[in-house]
């Protein structure tokens, strides 16, 4: 889910590279996008940003799992 | 697009107020500042801020085009004024479902029959889209900067409905997804219909707002899209809701006629003041007004005799909360938003 919507919102969707670490109760996701794409990911105030860890989250609560997501550089 | 302006302490109020009167989001609108706002003494304000703004014409055009747009705009007589008229009747399903006294029934059945509820990987041609193509029978001989916005706007319809498409298949859900393009308004109206959509939708519709964020920015990233206007709804939340907040606020709204106090609603976004401003506007003897920045912003209804000038934007008042509707709060950290359609 994460790597599909940071596919859809990059203009490098080939940069786009999501490790999954396992944490207590759940997964915690790391995002890396091409520097470039950043603000794209981001957005104006963090909207993007926002956007996609609810989307994560609500589709890794549907199947059980408590998702996060960090966007890291 | 008409422009509006506005005036506020900071330049950040006057675009407030403008997106208020605007309605649309941040995004959707564009701003001029007349005037910054100048500061006496102690941070006192002597003049206050001035912007113009309006609502983003939505993509940037071919100059043979613009210069069609012009004339037509200049010109409203004649034909174009049919044809406008013509536009209107056809592009705007969303008149008849607005006055609709009950949503949900028909058009959950309905996508019943479409899609029978099921579940699994490797969907991407289950949720059906519909394009609506009506434009592209009837010809105008004349009227290339419309057929070019149509293009446009199919384009991105086109654009939604793909991306929409592997997002609801990674969701594991079956859905149908029907696409209006609403050309008088240049907007998308993207309807989602099936079984088991509330985790689409989320605590006071959260998912549901994310979804149509990163559809948006999707949209506007992959087309010439300027503005990406996009209305996503999920088994007619969005439409059950305004419709509450309406009735909500008309129902306060009566409450503070009489009594003559002041009563503040809980923040929303531009596009749920509008429908309180426009809902209360019905009632006689109550005026709206907004109140507070950014994320605080929210509406105030106010009894016409009280509303007196020297009143100020701090007359203290209750918050009025509009959790029963599922009107988006404050509480936005909650982690669980898989509630959806119950909450409704």
């Amino acid at each position: 889910m994460l790597d599909y919507l940071a596919r859809s919102l990059t203009d490098h969707p080939d940069a786009v590279a999501v490790e999954a670490v396992p944490t207590r109760g759940g997964t915690r996701l790391s995002l890396q996008v091409d520097p470039g794409d950043m603000g794209r990911v981001i957005g104006r105030r963090g909207r993007v940003a926002q956007a996609i860890r609810t989307l994560v989250r609500a589709a890794g609560a549907s199947e059980g799992r408590d998702v996060s997501v960090d966007i890291v550089d | 697009m008409e422009w509006v302006e506005t005036t506020g302490r900071t330049i950040q109020e006057a675009k407030e107020a403008a997106l208020d009167q605007l309605g649309v989001d941040e995004h959707d609108a564009e701003f001029q500042i007349l005037e910054e706002p100048r500061l006496g003494l102690f941070g006192r304000v002597r003049a206050e801020g001035r912007v113009r703004a309006r609502v983003r014409p939505s993509t940037p055009r071919a100059k043979q085009d613009r210069r069609d747009r012009r004339r037509k705009g200049q010109g409203a007589s004649g034909g174009t004024a049919d044809q406008a008229e013509g536009d209107h009747d056809d592009a705007h399903p969303t008149a008849s479902r607005t006055s609709a006294p009950s949503v949900g029934g028909h058009r959950a059945s309905s996508s019943d029959d479409a899609t029978p509820a099921r579940r699994g990987p490797a969907a991407d041609e289950r949720p059906r889209a519909h394009l609506d193509d009506r434009h592209d029978d009837g010809a105008h001989p004349g009227r290339e900067g419309d057929m070019l916005m149509d293009v446009a706007l199919q384009e991105q319809a086109e654009v939604a409905r793909q991306f929409l498409v592997g997002l609801l298949s990674r969701f594991g859900l079956a859905a149908r997804l029907d696409i209006d393009i609403l050309e008088e308004d240049e907007r998308l109206e993207v309807r989602i219909e099936g079984d088991n959509l509330g985790v689409l939708i989320g605590q006071k519709g959260s998912t549901l707002a994310a979804l149509q964020e990163v559809t948006r920015t999707h949209v506007m990233h992959r087309t010439a899209a300027r503005n990406g206007r996009i209305h996503v709804d999920v088994s007619g939340y969005r439409h059950r809701r305004t419709e509450a907040l309406a009735a909500f606020a008309q129902g306060l709204a009566k409450d503070v006629q009489r009594p003559g106090r002041a009563v503040a609603l809980e923040p929303m976004n531009a596009a749920d003041r509008k429908v309180v401003h426009d809902a209360v506007a019905k009632i006689e003897g109550v005026a709206t007004r907004s109140e507070g920045d950014d994320e605080r912003r929210h509406v105030v209804l106010v009894p016409l005799a009280a509303d007196s000038p020297s009143a100020g934007p701090d007359a203290p008042a209750p918050t009025h909360s509009t959790d029963d509707l599922g009107t988006r709060a404050t509480d936005e950290g909650d982690p669980d938003s898989g509630a959806g359609l119950d909450a409704v």
